[in-house]
């Protein structure tokens, strides 16, 4: 990626995310109405991530190794383990199956 | 304890008329079943492994940003502003998948809607006025704010154990992401080692502990199906926004 377009990332999300951060000490009282709806974005958009990671280039869902390392992460996940397990494993059983099956 | 308190639950009053101030409050936290504020060593203590996971987490964020082609700079620039995994590991994961900038900034800025709501939670446990309590609230990631719940009382976050924790978390982040960034190119092809599963994966991971109650299991559903019919004939970012109008509406 060019430079300019990666300080453009950068600069977009940096100030968003500030602005987020800031809004409850500078407008005190939300609505709860406000509060209560946005809880639905997060869950909506993290399973809207992980199908649009497993389709193809062509949009339609792929099967490859990412659905395998998806279910392990999920395992793990509901478990309790810590996101950073979930994802290096995810990884290593993508690394693994494609070294053994050469996918 | 010599106080001769004959039965639990009888000695709460006596104790209030009889102890000096600072000992009466002390027990009166004890009582209440809460901690009295914390130390800055017990902060540190508890803060510890938080840190370590936070590097670790730092330093793969810096590798697959690398690997997604983003310049060595800007990876470690966007966890000095930005200062959010999720939100960062978002962005990335759509830009590793061919998306648009704006779609990136859309995906991980819509993470970071939740700092909204720990925004308001904390503001008021925060000193100054209100500029300066909007520059500190850039210290609550998830972690900080746990800590700082933890630490506080029921509906009143700890200030301080949030700004420790937060300035913390902070420069151990950085870090990990500076080495990750380093360390990136050295390992080769981002494939072989499925980093491109990390996505994916990560998300499961972020996505899973949020589905308690019927309310969020319908959203993340609802987004995961718009997005799937959505994807075969929509630009990048289309599919996403389309998840995102499904989970306002079917969040209540």
């Amino acid at each position: 990626m060019a430079g300019p377009l990666a300080l453009g990332l950068v600069l977009g999300l940096a100030s968003l995310s500030y602005i987020m951060r800031a809004t409850g000490a500078l407008l005190p009282n939300l609505p709860d109405a406000v509060t209560a709806r946005t809880g639905g974005l997060a869950p909506a958009l993290l399973a809207a991530l992980v199908a649009i990671q497993l389709t193809g280039p062509n949009g339609v869902i792929h099967l490859d190794v990412k659905v395998p390392a998806v279910l392990v992460a999920a395992v793990l996940a509901a478990f309790r383990a810590p996101f950073i397990v979930c994802v290096i494993a995810g990884a290593l059983v993508a690394a693994f199956l494609r070294a053994i099956f050469h996918l | 304890m010599k106080d001769p308190s004959p039965a639990p639950g009888a000695g709460q009053g006596g104790v209030q008329t009889t102890m000096s101030g600072p000992v009466r409050r002390h027990l009166s936290y004890l009582m209440a079943g809460m901690r009295a504020p914390w130390s800055m060593r017990q902060i540190l203590v508890a803060a510890a492994p938080i840190a370590i996971a936070v590097f670790v987490f730092g330093a793969s964020f810096g590798v697959l940003a690398v690997a997604a082609r983003l310049p060595a700079w800007s990876v470690v620039l966007m966890s000095m502003l930005v200062f959010a995994g999720s939100a960062q590991f978002a962005a990335i994961g759509v830009i590793a998948a061919g998306g648009s900038v704006l779609t990136a900034i859309f995906a991980g800025a819509l993470l970071n809607l939740r700092f909204v709501a720990t925004g308001i939670a904390v503001a008021r446990s925060l000193p100054g006025g209100r500029l300066r309590r909007s520059l500190l609230a850039q210290l609550s990631i998830d972690e900080s704010f746990a800590m700082s719940v933890r630490a506080g009382e029921p509906g009143r976050p700890d200030g301080k154990t949030l700004l420790v924790t937060g300035a913390l978390l902070y420069i151990v982040w950085i870090l990990g992401t500076l080495i990750g960034a380093l360390l990136g190119p050295v390992l080769g092809d981002p494939k072989r080692l499925g980093l491109d599963a990390a996505f994916p994966a990560g998300f499961v991971a972020l996505l899973w502990p949020m589905l308690s109650g019927h309310h969020a299991v319908r959203c993340a559903i609802g987004g995961a199906a718009v997005a799937l019919v959505l994807a075969p004939f929509t630009p990048p970012g289309i599919p996403l926004a389309g998840a995102a109008v499904v989970g306002l509406w079917l969040a209540r």
